[in-house]
């Protein structure tokens, strides 16, 4: 019965998440892809891009820093975290890498300045929920191999 | 497309559709196609990566990932034929995925898939122009994972396809009208769509004479047919007997009544001969050399003698398979190295010499179907300019300039007949050679990269000379005695260079059997009397100096990496020029042609160069091993001539060129590699070879890595050959399919006469 009852707070927690516009269609296709022979899939696909995406908005920050701001180099970082916020379905992200690049384009330095900001606010939004929502099938997990056994 | 024929995806008509890209070998399908499809993935960013690869698995594929664009490219080049297809992400930061993708195309002739996030125009065409079957943008879904597979099929139905037409041109009208038909079924939304196909096809009709086939009638599915060695020798046999001019694809089955085989078949081989004769025919024009290769232009890369004539070939690296194909190609007169496969060099050559030596009758000997030197009376005197580098020609014999040699130069690699070593048709098949090719003094021929063939027959060549050396990256083997005896032999593989000439008789060099084969470089061991194997190395070697005189002895000479062991008859007829070159081709991945120094220059080691040539004792049987350079992770062993029964053959993905005869080998001395290339050696030593270690590469300059693999199966002992994988850029297309050029199209050869390619920069 717990683990249907956290079973229910990970739905609510990710349907939130929908709503919110935090994830898209993406991440169904990611949820429809684990399955009992890959139980820990999406897991381990939101961990990898927790990774990654903290790299690259380290060296996107450090970038930014400079004083002159090469933004070909910023913009293949933004590039690369769209890339992954998209492949994962995070859509708040990408919609705000999205906005970052247009700023890039501009070698708008205060533009660019605000979009990291967004993103990495986004980001850490994201996160968090992830987190909880990580827990929550850790749990969910835990209970369903107590019962198989 | 409207027109597309039906293919049912099961069928068993699909031939190779899987194997990667490389053989031709007909593979039946799988039964559970597309499940199983072997995909590879390239995305430096993890995240994708996971992604992609788990709903690759949940599409029933194999997928293999990496996040490197270079560890992609050695795994690719490792397993050769591992994959049907890759898919690339387009930004990465160790190589741009549009190069990637060029690579592949080249090396493998694996339809490739882009992926990005970034879905602007200007990227998508980008992608089109480089040749990515398809461009994907970021998120990938499922539903279009699925349907990859269809790039696998098009392409092999492609290829079976151009490999069985036998009418070019029809096939191009016919193309035209159906595309005309395609523009005017396209309805709606897919209006664009297949205009763009439409256009496309035309743009590829007009590349291509072979056309698109897609659309021919599906009746005409057959299993591709494997041009093997002796089958091609069949051919060429049976060629010969009708005649060049007079040989009709009717007659030729009947001649050749091999079961099985069909007209078309026959047509389409007989095609590609023809376009490589007249290759060779008109390089020879060019350059007045015998055998000319198709492009003088070339020549000017033809690293000279002196640098290790394999250097061309391993200029940068490996060979990748396309080079090889792209030899091939070049032999088969299709620029784009779009070779088919290597055995059809065989014939090519053959053919090539019946053709290009026109003055000159060409027996029935033409053993290998190398490209035999001509040793006609056109040889020109100005060896020079021809690729062809004799050297260490004596007196008498032009020499061969350095850059003659045909090493591939970056030109073409594809074909070493471009070079016009390459294809030195060795006319000596005809006996009736006016003039002896060498010079008294034994001389050096050089053989191109090209494989020469020289038929036995040629001794009569090899009167007045001495010891005909033959230099030549490639080895070429002449026969000493007649022109069966080649046969008998199982001439060597011609790999890159291996001419083999047995030296049956002893009359033949001078004295003896001296085959000399004097690779590129001094140590030719002119033979001199005797049989002196002489080893050649790349050093350039002019007969003078060989450092091993074949004096009477009989010295098969051997040749490093392009030796041609020329039995002394035809070593006469080596003169400037003639050298038979030998024809490696590797069986390379793709057709296109050319090949990037790059590719090579980043590879390990693979290529494998020269031939080694064994001979034995009597020179009865000489054994050259062809090595070309080929990029290891392609080829799995270096090309040796190993089957001195098989004739020569090209090296397959799996292994050896050529015939290996037993007997101890000579092997060539790499000498001064220089340039990018490794130099790898393989010398397999397949029978009781005894590799007599001859002097090993030294002073191997340049980038490359002199590999040498001296694979001792039987009881040869190898002596230590080149050491790290050499690569050889060359067109060599075992398929050529892909090519978009049939050897027709100026501009491919330009490009890769043009081309550094082996990192030869035109000198040599």
């Amino acid at each position: 019965m717990a683990a249907t009852a956290l079973k229910e707070q990970l739905n609510g927690l990710v349907n939130s998440m929908f709503a919110e516009g935090l994830l898209d269609e993406q991440f169904q296709q990611l949820q429809m892809l684990q399955d009992g022979s890959n139980p820990g899939f999406v897991a381990e696909v939101v961990t990898l891009f927790c990774e990654d995406s903290e790299r690259i908005l380290a060296d996107l920050t450090k970038l930014m820093d400079q004083a002159v701001v090469d933004y070909s180099k910023v913009d293949a970082y933004v590039h690369q975290l769209k890339g992954s916020s998209s492949s994962v379905g995070t859509q708040n992200v990408k919609l705000a890498c999205i906005q970052f690049r247009q700023f890039c384009e501009e070698n708008n330095q205060e533009g660019c300045m605000r979009a990291l900001n967004v993103v990495k606010h986004e980001y850490y939004h994201l996160r968090s929920k992830f987190e909880t929502m990580l827990q929550l099938e850790n749990r969910i997990q835990a209970y369903e191999t107590k019962q198989q056994n | 497309m409207a027109t597309v024929q039906q293919m049912p995806l099961s069928s068993m008509d699909m031939g190779s559709v899987y194997g990667g890209s490389s053989s031709k070998v007909n593979k039946p399908m799988p039964k559970d196609f597309p499940m199983g499809l072997r995909v590879l993935v390239v995305d430096d960013d993890t995240t994708c990566l996971k992604v992609l690869e788990r709903m690759l698995l949940e599409c029933h594929y194999n997928v293999t990932t990496c996040n490197m664009a270079t560890t992609a490219l050695s795994i690719l080049r490792e397993s050769k034929g591992g994959f049907d297809v890759v898919m690339s992400d387009v930004h990465m930061p160790d190589m741009d995925g549009f190069k990637l993708l060029e690579l592949i195309g080249l090396e493998m002739d694996l339809p490739v898939i882009m992926m990005s996030a970034d879905m602007r125009t200007s990227i998508v065409m980008q992608g089109i122009k480089h040749g990515a079957c398809d461009y994907l943008i970021k998120p990938v879904r499922m539903e279009e994972l699925k349907n990859i597979w269809q790039h696998v099929v098009r392409k092999k139905w492609k290829e079976n396809r151009e490999a069985e037409h036998s009418d070019s041109f029809e096939d191009t009208d016919h193309n035209r009208r159906v595309i005309d038909d395609a523009e005017k079924t396209s309805s709606g939304t897919d209006a664009t769509d297949n205009i763009c196909k439409s256009q496309k096809k035309r743009r590829d009709v007009k590349e291509d004479d072979e056309g698109e086939l897609d659309n021919t009638d599906s009746s005409s599915k057959k299993p591709r047919v494997v041009w093997t060695v002796e089958l091609h020798q069949q051919f060429v046999n049976a060629v010969n007997q009708l005649g060049v001019d007079r040989a009709v694809p009717k007659r030729i089955l009947d001649l050749m009544n091999v079961p099985g085989l069909t007209r078309e078949n026959v047509a389409s081989h007989l095609q590609k001969f023809r376009l490589y004769l007249k290759r060779l025919s008109s390089a020879q024009h060019h350059t007045g050399l015998p055998i000319s290769l198709p492009d003088a232009g070339s020549n000017a890369e033809v690293p000279s003698l002196g640098s290790l004539d394999f250097q061309t070939l391993t200029v940068s690296g490996q060979i990748p398979p396309q080079t090889l194909a792209a030899w091939q190609d070049e032999l088969f007169g299709r620029p784009a190295g779009s070779l088919g496969m290597p055995e059809m060099v065989q014939p090519v050559l053959q053919q090539a010499s019946i053709q290009g030596a026109k003055s000159v009758p060409v027996e029935h000997g033409i053993v290998f179907g190398q490209p035999l030197i001509k040793c006609q009376a056109n040889m020109p005197k100005q060896f020079p300019q021809s690729n062809v580098a004799v050297r260490g020609l004596s007196s008498g014999f032009p020499t061969w300039s350095s850059n003659n040699l045909g090493v591939v130069s970056g030109s073409n690699l594809g074909g070493l007949s471009s070079t016009q070593n390459s294809n030195l048709l060795v006319p000596m098949l005809q006996q009736q050679q006016p003039h002896p090719v060498l010079s008294e003094s034994h001389h050096a021929i050089n053989v191109q990269p090209s494989c020469l063939v020289l038929p036995s027959q040629v001794s009569k060549r090899f009167q007045a000379r001495e010891k005909p050396v033959l230099v030549n990256q490639n080895s070429v083997l002449v026969p000493s005695q007649s022109s069966t005896s080649l046969q008998a032999e199982n001439n060597p593989t011609m790999n890159q260079n291996s001419i083999f000439a047995p030296p049956k008789s002893s009359n033949s060099m001078q004295a003896g059997n001296n085959l000399s084969l004097v690779s590129r470089n001094s140590s030719l061991t002119s033979s001199q009397g005797g049989n002196n194997p002489g080893l050649i190395n790349q050093e350039p070697m002019g007969p003078s100096q060989s450092s091993t005189s074949f004096q009477d002895g009989n010295d098969p000479g051997l040749i490093n990496q392009n030796c041609m062991v020329v039995p002394p008859r035809l070593l006469t007829s080596f003169q400037e020029g003639s050298s038979p070159a030998p024809i490696s081709y590797c069986s390379s991945y793709k057709n296109s042609a050319i090949v990037d120094n790059s590719l090579l220059s980043s590879q390990s080691n693979n290529a494998q160069l020269g031939q080694a040539q064994v001979l034995d004792e009597g020179f009865k049987d000489i054994t050259v091993l062809n090595r070309y350079l080929i990029p290891k992770s392609i080829y799995s062993s270096v090309p040796s001539c190993t089957d001195a029964s098989a004739g020569w053959r090209a090296q397959t993905p799996d292994g050896n060129i050529g015939p290996i005869n037993q007997s101890p080998y000579l092997v060539p001395n790499l000498k001064n590699i220089q340039g990018a290339g490794a130099v790898s050696q393989t010398l397999p030593d397949q029978g009781q070879g005894r590799n007599l270690g001859f002097p090993n590469l030294s002073n191997i300059q340049g980038g490359g890595t002199v590999s040498q693999t001296l694979p001792d199966k039987g009881q040869g002992r190898s002596l230590g050959f080149i050491g790290q994988g050499t690569r050889i850029p060359c067109r060599f297309a075992v398929d050529d399919i892909e090519s978009p050029t049939n050897g027709t199209s100026p501009d491919d050869d330009k490009d890769i006469l043009n081309k550094d390619f082996f990192g030869l920069n035109g000198d040599i």
